[in-house]
């Protein structure tokens, strides 16, 4: 079996320039999104980061603004 | 971490959020302070499938290779209820399988047999398509970690459901409409299964 390409892309940040965009922006103009599970995310979570597990994003997305940067981790 | 938070991103990017960021190497670099994990090079080719017939291709081989994954994977398990739950995903990958071949022959060509079905999948796939071996490698998992694979599973079905969410959206025909609806629900469950199998490991 060969796996179709059927990624589209999307943009990455790395490290610092997610560290960066967080600095740059007042904490509610961004988004910051942890799609792990719960426990996961009371294990650790970079701070003011919102819960959504992957499984309830689809339901859920309208949660949030699509008007905001929105960092995904 | 099993590309989760990349196939969230798309998602979030199909639902018309505007300035959409994985964060690369996730919580991992956050905690590392260095940029680690996969990237997403090569991944970009794909420009969604224009029409029905492509559609139902990509959609087979898609649940072709989720079922090929969970079989490899509960090959590989050591825990019995990952082991357990990805023979019975797998057996449902199957049924979708025969629900997306249906859809083909009702929308595209009622008189295609199984097999011409199935070659054109693979020819379809090797045109631009991974092996499974190379897909895997494209996220790194590290299979030999339980929490990573059934994170991966989690990416793929998940980049399933956003397929079949994104073609419900342009489909009409209220039949082809109502199976990719139940199909899309039933990746969605599998989804949550996962889930709470994350939890438990």
């Amino acid at each position: 079996m060969k796996w179709m390409q059927f990624l589209t892309p999307v943009k990455s940040k790395n490290f610092n320039e997610t560290k960066q965009m967080i600095s740059d922006h007042d904490p509610d103009e961004i988004t910051i999104l942890d799609v792990r599970q719960p426990g996961e995310y009371k294990d650790s979570h970079i701070p003011g980061a919102v819960l959504i597990p992957l499984a309830e994003l689809s339901d859920r997305a309208a949660e949030l603004d699509p008007e905001k940067p929105t960092l995904v981790y | 971490m099993g590309g989760r938070s990349r196939v969230a991103a798309q998602m979030l990017a199909g639902k018309g959020f505007k300035q959409v960021y994985n964060v690369s190497g996730g919580i991992k670099a956050w905690k590392s302070k260095t940029a680690v994990g996969p990237q997403t090079s090569g991944m970009d080719l794909f420009q969604g499938p224009e029409t029905a017939k492509e559609f139902l291709v990509i959609a087979y081989s898609l649940e072709q290779g989720l079922q090929e994954f969970y079989l490899e994977m509960a090959g590989k398990a050591r825990n019995d209820a990952v082991k357990d739950l990805f023979h019975k995903l797998a057996d449902i990958e199957v049924k979708h399988k025969d629900q997306v071949f249906e859809r083909y022959q009702g929308m595209v060509d009622p008189e295609i047999s199984r097999e011409r079905f199935e070659s054109m999948v693979t020819v379809s796939a090797l045109e631009g398509g991974l092996t499974t071996k190379q897909y895997l490698d494209q996220f790194d998992p590290d299979l030999s970690v339980e929490t990573e694979v059934v994170s991966m599973a989690m990416s793929i079905e998940a980049q399933a459901l956003d397929l079949y969410q994104r073609v419900a959206g342009q489909v009409t025909d209220p039949d082809a409409l109502n199976v990719l609806q139940q199909i899309a629900k039933e990746e969605q469950q599998h989804l949550e299964r996962l889930g709470k199998l994350m939890d438990t490991l």
